[in-house]
């Protein structure tokens, strides 16, 4: 799994790519955490490239949903793949996370 | 003053272990009909064991090191029987709480009849022997006698035979603890040592199986919903096997039990992800179609009866998980 970050505006884009399983979630999780830690609280996974997503993978997204809604702050979910956004779909995740279509929307909601 | 050591340590670590469970397993209204149930039985077991001395002339010494721990601990078993059968405990982790809950309720009215008889002889050690000794083995013999029963029925052992291993387990404990072969302080040191730390095992260990089941399961059964929802599950060893049932099943039987499977995925996969929002601190969704799709479901278990569920056996099994999971949504 890879991950890369750039800073777009107010918000930092992190790029997902690969496979989000149980073998990697412990190590996006621990990044995830060393990202809030450094103050940053307005965040988009840009998840154009992630292939495949397991339940340790959502929970990794809960995990940082959470944090982030402590601190006030604003986390987006964009470009995600038809299946894996199956995937939120059919298990009702859509309704917990703001998905949007691109990064475009992501960065602006309101266009 | 001195009353709190009997009351305030088994009160403490029920709560210690309710805040432990970090899929919040545990429906409080169940923890309270546990301790309430607990009272109760404290009261059933002192006309019991009153009743044996009086008719039988029995020592004192001889009814609490064998007649008391299997009239006790069989009257505190019968409530988490009954939740295990109503199938509201799914893991070792609740099934441990709501176990040491009944004897928490148990330990109380134990020790406020104790209280109020003795009055000023009440003293500070008995109450510490009894508050942080008694208490928490009445606790903890029923936690085991649940976690056995749990374990064993998960694990495809009747559910007689994993009842009566938790009850024997339990009543054997409480028995060797009424012995007194070590000094009671020393006792009830080493119960102050011993049952967090096997609990904190068993939380451990339930845990990090719960987490591997949603894992494994969340997974295969939203690939499993999804291909039958794109009208690919034909094409899928799953559907294949299916469609092979057409030999053995007329096609009406046969259509209920593809939707069958079809609204159990569903619906199980709707319970995993609401265990996972509570994991994380989330408000749990509950659909608004999800009480008729429950109502549903259950027509439809009737309808394809036993042979329909026999013959899911290998893509679904109806087992205590699998009830407990939808009666997660039903509650």
């Amino acid at each position: 799994m890879n991950i890369v970050t750039i800073q777009n505006g107010d918000f930092l884009v992190i790029k997902l790519q690969g496979r989000l399983d149980t073998a990697q979630s412990s190590i996006v999780e621990k990044m995830f955490l060393e990202i809030l830690d450094h103050g940053h609280e307005r965040i988009i996974l840009d998840c154009e490239d992630l292939d495949y997503i397991s339940s340790s993978g959502l929970r990794i997204f809960l995990i940082a949903q959470k944090k982030i809604l402590g601190v006030s702050g604003t986390l987006r979910i964009c470009n995600l793949q038809p299946n894996i956004r199956e995937i939120f779909d059919i298990s009702g995740f859509s309704m917990i996370f703001s998905i949007s279509h691109d990064l475009v929307a992501a960065l602006n909601p309101d266009l | 003053m001195v009353a709190i050591f009997g009351f305030v340590p088994v009160l403490l670590f029920l709560a210690l272990l309710f805040l432990l469970d970090s899929f919040k397993l545990v429906k409080p209204r169940l923890l309270v009909l546990c301790l309430l149930y607990g009272i109760a039985a404290t009261g059933l077991s002192y006309f019991f064991n009153t009743w044996v001395i009086l008719s039988t002339g029995i020592s004192f010494e001889s009814l609490s090191r064998y007649v008391a721990p299997i009239a006790e601990e069989f009257l505190k078993a019968l409530v988490i029987f009954y939740l295990v059968a109503a199938r509201q405990v799914g893991f070792m982790v609740d099934a441990a709480i709501y176990g040491f809950a009944v004897g928490t309720g148990f330990a109380l009215a134990e020790n406020t009849w104790y209280y109020w008889n003795l009055g000023t002889d009440f003293s500070a050690l008995l109450a510490i022997i009894r508050g942080f000794g008694t208490a928490l083995m009445h606790g903890g013999t029923m936690s085991i006698c649940a976690i056995f029963l749990i374990e064993g029925i998960q694990r495809s052992s009747p559910a007689w035979r994993a009842g009566f291993i938790g009850l024997l387990a339990a009543m054997l404990l409480h028995s060797l603890f009424n012995h007194f072969w070590l000094n009671p302080l020393m006792q009830t040191m080493l119960i102050i040592v011993i049952l967090p730390l096997a609990l904190y095992l068993v939380f451990m260990r339930s845990t990090r199986h719960l987490q591997q089941w949603l894992e494994v399961a969340f997974s295969s059964e939203v690939d499993m919903l999804r291909m039958i929802k794109q009208g690919q599950f034909r094409n899928t060893r799953a559907g294949q096997y299916l469609a092979s049932l057409k030999e053995h099943f007329a096609p009406d039987v046969l259509l209920d039990l593809y939707c069958f499977l079809s609204l159990y995925l569903e619906l199980s996969i709707k319970t995993k992800r609401n265990l996972m929002l509570k994991e994380n601190g989330f408000p749990v969704i509950l659909e608004s179609d999800i009480p008729s799709k429950l109502t549903e479901f259950k027509q439809l278990r009737k309808q394809i009866g036993k042979a329909g569920e026999m013959a899911l056996y290998p893509l679904v099994r109806m087992r205590q998980r699998e009830l407990w999971e939808l009666n997660q949504l039903e509650n």
